[in-house]
Formats: C-alpha cells, sequence, structure tokens
C-alpha cells in the first residue's frame, strides 16, 4: 500500500475535477500538452494501472483517434495538405484534432485516478460530502453491477453463436435484428436482476432512511487538505495563464 | 477418430490457478455420457472446453477432427447443442415462438417452414398453450424444456447438457429422461453434465467422474 492510495477518494475526486475542468476550460495547445502530461504524473504516482486501462479501451482509442480525423478533415481554414486546390487538412483542423485527442488523454488518466479508491469508499466520500443517500446508493450499484453487465453480455454473445449465427458475417439488416434480440436478454434480466436485490434487502430490513450510520467513516489528514489546496491553486494558475 | 478429443489439455481461468493439467479423453459421437463430480471439480469447463467455449491454455481439443480454436463458434453450434446451467442465459426473444424461431428468421429462412418447424417443436415439448408467453417468466422446468427445444432447432447431431435436472421434480424429471431417450433414439449422442446419479444411471452408458480436475474413473455400463 503507498502514501498516495491512503488518500482520501474525495481528495482524489478534487484532483479529478481540477484536470478534468482544465480539460474543458483550456484551449492553448501548450497549455493543453502541459495538463495532459500533469495527469499523466499524477495517474502514475497513484500507481494507476494504465496499461490496463489502455488494453480496455482499444477500441475506443482507435474512435477517438477516427473522430479526430474526421475533425481536422471537415474544419476550415489555412490550408496546410490540398490536392488540386482542395484543402484536405487545415491548421485550424489539426489544432482541433489535437485539441480533442488531449482533452480525452486528461479524461482518461484522471479517470484511471478514481479507479484507485474502492467504489464502497468513493460512495461514502460522496455521502459525506451530503450527497443524497438514495442517489449515492444507486451510484455505489451500478458501480457493482457494471462487470456482471460485462460479463452478461459476453454469455450472450456466445449463447447466440452456439445458436448457429454467424454475427460477424450475416447482411446489415438482419444485425440489426439481431442487436435486438441480444439487448433482450439484458434489459429483462437486468430488472429482473434488481427486483429480486430489492425484495432481498428489504427482506434484511433496509430502508433508504435520511441519517445513518456508517462502519466507513472518512476524514481528512493534513495531506489531503495540502493536496486538495494545491490542485486547487494549480488550477486557478492555469485558467489565468490561459484567459490572460 | 473420435468425435471429441481431448488431448493432453491444461486449462486455468487465471494464471497459476490451473483447473485441468494434462487432461486427455475421447468421445464418439453415439455415446450417451455422464459427466459427474464435486462442486467446482470442472465438469462445466471441461463441457465448455468440449464445446469450443473456452479453449485450452495448453493441449488441443478437436470436435469433428478440428481444432476448436480453428473453428468458429457458430459452426460447433450448427452441429453441437449446448444447454446452459441456467437456461435464461441462452434465451433472446419476447416470446416463446419468436424464441424458437428467431434464429431461422435471421437466416433468411421462409416464413411458413419456420411456422411449421416451430409447431413441431412446441408439440414435442408440450409448450403449446405458452406460445405468447415471456421465456423469462416461464417455470424453471418449462425453461428447461425451451432451451433443449431451441438448441434443438438447429437438429444438432450431438448434445451436451449442463445440468437439465436442476429445479426439477420427479415428474418434470420423468418427462425429461423420456424426451432424451427418444433423442437418443434418433441417434443423438449427448454427454449429460449432473449431480444426479439416479437420473444420468437410467440413460447413460459412459459414466465418467472427475474430481479436481482429474478423471477418477471412467466406466462403461
Amino acid at each position: 500500500m503507498t502514501r498516495e492510495h491512503n488518500l482520501d477518494p474525495r481528495t482524489k475526486l478534487v484532483i479529478v475535477l481540477c484536470l478534468s475542468t482544465l480539460g474543458i476550460a483550456v484551449n492553448n495547445l501548450a497549455l493543453l500538452s502541459a495538463i495532459a502530461l500533469l495527469s499523466y504524473v499524477a495517474a502514475s504516482l497513484f500507481r494507476a494501472n494504465l496499461k490496463r486501462t489502455f488494453r480496455k479501451i482499444k477500441s475506443l482509442i482507435y474512435m477517438l483517434l477516427f473522430i479526430a480525423l474526421v475533425q481536422s478533415i471537415f474544419t476550415r481554414g489555412e490550408p496546410l495538405l490540398s490536392a488540386g486546390g482542395f484543402a484536405i487538412l487545415t491548421v485550424n483542423g489539426v489544432e482541433r484534432a489535437l485539441q480533442f485527442i488531449l482533452r480525452m488523454a486528461i479524461v482518461i488518466f484522471s479517470a484511471t485516478i478514481i479507479g484507485t479508491s474502492s467504489s464502497r469508499s468513493i460512495i461514502q466520500g460522496l455521502v459525506q460530502w451530503k450527497l443524497p443517500y438514495d442517489i449515492a446508493f444507486m451510484a455505489a450499484l451500478g458501480i457493482r453491477f457494471l462487470p456482471m453487465l460485462r460479463e452478461e453480455i459476453r454469455d450472450s454473445l456466445v449463447a447466440i453463436q452456439l445458436r448457429g449465427i454467424d454475427i460477424k458475417n450475416i447482411p446489415i439488416k438482419e444485425r440489426i435484428s439481431l442487436y435486438s434480440y441480444l439487448f433482450n436478454p439484458l434489459l429483462v434480466g437486468t430488472l429482473l436482476k434488481a427486483e429480486r436485490l430489492s425484495i432481498a434487502m428489504e427482506m434484511r430490513g433496509f430502508r433508504a432512511y435520511d441519517k445513518r450510520t456508517s462502519y466507513l467513516v472518512l476524514k481528512f489528514t493534513k495531506l489531503d487538505y495540502l493536496i486538495m489546496f494545491f490542485s486547487i491553486a494549480i488550477t486557478a494558475v492555469f485558467l489565468i495563464i490561459s484567459y490572460m | 477418430m473420435h468425435y471429441i478429443e481431448i488431448r493432453d489439455v491444461d486449462f486455468e481461468y487465471e494464471k497459476g490457478k490451473s483447473v485441468f493439467q494434462n487432461l486427455s479423453l475421447n468421445i464418439d459421437k453415439n455415446e450417451t455420457i455422464a459427466l459427474m463430480g464435486p462442486n467446482g471439480s470442472g465438469k462445466t469447463t471441461l463441457g465448455k472446453l468440449m464445446a469450443g467455449i473456452l479453449k485450452p491454455t495448453k493441449g488441443q481439443v478437436n470436435v469433428f477432427s478440428r481444432d476448436t480454436r480453428d473453428i468458429p463458434l457458430h459452426e460447433i453450434g450448427l452441429r453441437i447443442g449446448y444447454l446452459f446451467q441456467n437456461p435464461e442465459k441462452q434465451f433472446f426473444a419476447n416470446t416463446v415462438y419468436d424464441e424458437l424461431g428467431f434464429v431461422m428468421k435471421i437466416k433468411g429462412y421462409d416464413e411458413e417452414y419456420i411456422k411449421e418447424k416451430v409447431e413441431e417443436k412446441l408439440e414435442f415439448f408440450q409448450l403449446k398453450g405458452l406460445v405468447n408467453h415471456s421465456p423469462f417468466l416461464l417455470s424453471q422446468g418449462e425453461k428447461q424444456r425451451l432451451a433443449i427445444a431451441a438448441v434443438l432447432m438447429n437438429e444438432p447431431e450431438y448434445l451436451i447438457l449442463d445440468e437439465p435436472t436442476t429445479g426439477l421434480d420427479k415428474k418434470r424429471k420423468d418427462m425429461l429422461l423420456n424426451l432424451l431417450f427418444m433423442l437418443k433414439n434418433q441417434g443423438i449422442g449427448m454427454t449429460i453434465i449432473s449431480h444426479d446419479r439416479r437420473f444420468v444411471e437410467r440413460i447413460c452408458s459412459r459414466f465418467i467422474y472427475i474430481s479436481r480436475g482429474e478423471i477418477q474413473y471412467d466406466e462403461r455400463a
């Protein structure tokens, strides 16, 4: 366990909030690069598993690169690369594409910081920040059910192939109707699971009362205050430089 | 050549946590096999390896003389029917009728032909009164029957049934047994993964018992 892992999850949320605010508010390419680098350093300091994250979102990264390419082609401005008088790439377009990629990198790096805390402690942090318990509990359940949903999607894909359907080589019309069939067990399964869970919880005396006691109580340390102060201060400095 | 050949197979879900080591087994098409063993012994994993759902970490699983690593799952699905432990896992449609017919519909079969095939299965599996019911809201016995009927729509030559008697009372078990006998008489081979010794003893001719990932005995009746 590193010292960074022992930080209060609310401190991590503040860091992520600062980084993502900067990612949205700043337009200058050099500043955005610096923020992306800062997010990477922060994620590394928190020992976030960046390799695993990139492996998981590989297809999303390809999609982001494709969007960036489309954006760079369809943005008008001073031509950078042209063929027969038609501008294929413009300076503005490339700049926009780079901004988009850097912003996404900032979002991904900061999201990995959150991942270094357990969902339980993040929810507890939100509750202690006076987020209504119902909403915090719903978010906690959502996080808990996500891996199960992923597993169910995988199982459905296996089961439908075992029914003799070649999902990669069917015409587009049939493919659309196939997706509706794949969606069906997920929807029904989720509703049934939610119903069973709510019955089981009520049977064990669970109610969404406003006043609750919790076994897990989070406490800020001096280090938390210090890191939050510096995060907000750095964010303010970046914003001032950016809008000067 | 055997129908399913498991050759020196190692399998692990997580690195370092081996389920099988050096497992070998041959299965012929006309056999009715009982795969038994305690919870966590690897019965379902072995069934999934046989159906090509899981691929071995080491060694080879050959189905109809081809390595399962090289056969797309849908090709195996056309010849081997796999019944999941939880039949709900293989339901996709909103009604019993659609559940039986949607695969043929996606494959572009004629509506009349689909109707004929679906009605044949509804009759055979005593599901006629449930055509417009949601598969997800049927009783356990009805779900099992529908799942088997759906698997049989492809007319497979071999079946792998994972715990088909779970949640069935004696009457329903007898019904299932009669059905399996009918399929056996039609020349369909099967592997039944089960805890229910009395059930499998009535239909199976070969009994494989596995424990901790090893075959403890493999006997023919």
